[in-house]
């Protein structure tokens, strides 16, 4: 909990002083617009922080948020599926891709790096390939209007990604803190072998970690690709992974593994999306939006080294 | 279905490699784009056209992947294969001229779509950015005859095309009460691209309009209206063809999208080509440049643009 204590002063601090310099940060239209990115972004970041709990990594997941928003379309557009068959399809192919990454991993005992580094060009370049190159979309929507308004829509006036990556949440925090796979997965990415001489399944629990991510990226490429409404393969979702990686690092997560937690993440991913809102509210120029990114993460990764320092030399004294 | 072609691709490579080379008296010629995008799809219409018309020529077409270094590959490997004539959109121009100029050594060099003025290119063939620019700048004041403050959206202000569309825009707003108050990139990023327009709608409710100067800016836009629920009363104009921007001016959403004739860049580049390498170079205007105009589709035209643009993807 101290450790996300840095990440929670940071956010707290943006967002009073985007709220002094343009009170519209806290309009009902822009929380909504902020909530639904979150809820986008926040619920593969769950995944991703799980695998780099067990001191792995995922850096296919912006290809394969292509390739299942390509497949997306062809399945309600052209093969017209009903739309909760298509759901479910690209859910349980995202649950594949991540268990097929996790076999490698395990198996055949392939560092994560190199396994998922294939898989961003491999699922690139078939999202690529199987749309001929052509911008996919979902046209007027014929036949699964419920699950664009599902996708795009609100309850009670909060963004529909935004209840999703709750409820996520929700099941994730049971998973990782209340749960003996939970345990197994810290004591996994804590030490690899000592967990496995106490008798944790270490294989099945690092597979286990890659489907959760799986299935989540399927839920968030359904989100993306109704968002942005329209699948170009050659950019869509380019580089996500790395907002994912980044939210779970500044929630936390070490990319050695063993540490982590749910609100961390969340924490995380609020603050990215916050960082990207207040460049476009407060009109920085979009020049200086990586800028502005990289130095407050910056800032945020520095005050908490400092703060576990001085934490460390009291303990000590 | 794709699946099992990709791989009877990957079986059948081998078996394929060394068949189909044309023979010696045929002219080999490549189109290579800068990236991987639908607009090359009618590009590419254009050059198979051209390729049929020509009995003496062989066509080979290659997509980027939008880097410069992909794009030297693409040339070296061409050059090493033979090509005696390559059409090329460069990604970059202003750095890439000691490459074009490299290969106008062992080839006839023609740029389209993008064009790099200060290498040995024998010939641009492509939009004038600025005049487009125009074109939508016109469509601005017709928009909002009382003025008022617009915003722009945009992948790379750093792109030249950008920058001459946005030259263009402002040539035409000069003197009139429209004021443009911001730019904002996106870096393809399309989500991006789309929470930019929300967040300028928050942040300036009072914009009149919103223009996007790329293909995606446009559907972009008109879905963070369309979400804001302010349909009709924020307008928008948008560049190229997207099936959604055309949706957008079919339903009057959109006041009009100014798009390109990419089919044009295709067939022209190849017959030009092919031309100056049979020894003709009449086709070359004396600036070297060849103006393929741009056009303004507005709610009336809209059917005829799809029929026609269907008939060119072969759909």
């Amino acid at each position: 909990m101290k450790k996300e204590f840095a990440t929670f002063a940071l956010l707290l601090v943006l967002c009073l002083i985007v709220t002094a310099l343009n009170p519209r940060f806290l309009s009902a239209a822009n929380l909504q617009n902020t909530a639904r990115l979150i809820g986008a972004f926040g619920i593969f970041s769950l995944g991703l922080g799980l695998v780099i709990i067990t001191g792995g990594i995922d850096l296919s997941v912006g290809s394969a948020f292509a390739l299942l928003g390509v497949l997306l379309s062809i399945m309600l557009t052209e093969w017209g599926l009903p739309w909760p068959l298509a759901v479910a399809g690209i859910i349980a192919l995202g649950a594949v891709l991540g268990a097929f990454h996790g076999l490698l991993i395990t198996r055949l005992g392939l560092q994560p790096f190199i396994v998922t580094l294939c898989g961003l060009l491999l699922y690139r370049g078939l999202a690529r390939f199987i749309a001929r190159d052509e911008t996919k979309g979902f046209g007027d929507a014929a036949g699964f209007q419920t699950l664009q308004q599902l996708a795009t829509g609100s309850v009670f006036h909060v963004p529909t990604p935004f209840v999703a990556l709750v409820l996520s949440s929700a099941v994730m925090w049971v998973v990782l803190h209340r749960s003996v796979y939970g345990r197994h997965l810290f004591a996994t990415g804590r030490n690899e072998v000592a967990a496995r001489y106490s008798g944790v399944n270490v294989h099945r629990v690092t597979v286990g970690a890659y489907v959760i991510l799986g299935l989540l990226v399927g839920l968030s490429a359904i989100v993306f690709a109704f968002y942005t409404n329209s699948i170009s393969p050659s950019s869509h979702g380019s580089f996500f992974e790395l907002y994912g990686i980044a939210a779970a690092v500044l929630g936390g997560c070490t990319l050695r593994g063993g540490e982590g937690s749910v609100i961390g993440i969340l924490l995380g991913t609020t603050l990215l999306q916050v960082l990207q809102n207040l460049v476009n509210l407060l009109g920085i120029p979009s020049s200086l939006d990586f800028a502005v990114m990289g130095g407050v993460i910056l800032v945020g990764v520095i005050g908490d080294q400092v703060l576990q320092r001085r934490r460390a030399r009291i303990v000590r004294a | 279905m794709r699946l099992k072609i990709a791989v009877l691709i990957g079986v059948g490579v081998l078996a394929l490699a060394g068949c189909g080379r044309p023979q010696p008296s045929t002219h080999r010629i490549a189109f290579i784009t800068n990236n991987a995008a639908d607009f090359w799809t009618i590009a590419r219409k254009g050059t198979e056209k051209a390729d049929a018309e020509l009995a003496d020529v062989s066509v080979e077409f290659r997509l980027g992947d939008g880097t410069a270094a992909a794009q030297k590959r693409i040339v070296d490997d061409l050059l090493a294969k033979g090509v005696e004539g390559l059409a090329i959109s460069p990604v970059d121009p202003a750095n890439q001229t000691a490459m074009l100029d490299a290969a106008a050594k062992q080839a006839l060099v023609f740029t389209h779509d993008s064009d790099a003025p200060n290498s040995k290119r024998e010939c641009y063939v492509g939009t004038d950015n600025v005049a487009a620019g125009r074109q939508a700048g016109e469509l601005i004041k017709e928009a909002l005859p009382q003025g008022g403050k617009i915003a722009l959206f945009v992948g790379k202000l750093d792109a030249r095309n950008a920058q001459e569309r946005l030259q263009g825009i402002k040539a035409a707003l000069t003197g009139s009460p429209i004021e443009i108050i911001d730019v904002r990139t996106d870096d393809t990023d399309q989500v991006r691209a789309k929470a930019n327009v929300s967040e300028m709608l928050v942040s300036h409710p009072e914009v009149a309009a919103l223009v996007g100067l790329w293909s995606y800016n446009g559907p972009a836009i008109l879905n963070a209206v369309r979400d804001g629920g302010r349909i009709g009363q924020v307008k928008i104009i948008a560049f190229d063809e997207d099936d959604e921007t055309l949706s957008g001016v079919k339903s009057g959403a959109i006041v009009g999208t100014v798009v390109q004739q990419p089919y044009e860049f295709g067939y022209q580049s190849i017959t030009l080509l092919a031309k100056a390498l049979n020894g003709d170079r009449s086709g070359i205007p004396a600036s070297r440049q060849l103006f393929v105009p741009t056009r303004v589709i507005r709610q009336n035209d809209v059917d005829d643009f799809r029929t026609k643009l269907s008939q060119l993807r072969g759909r």
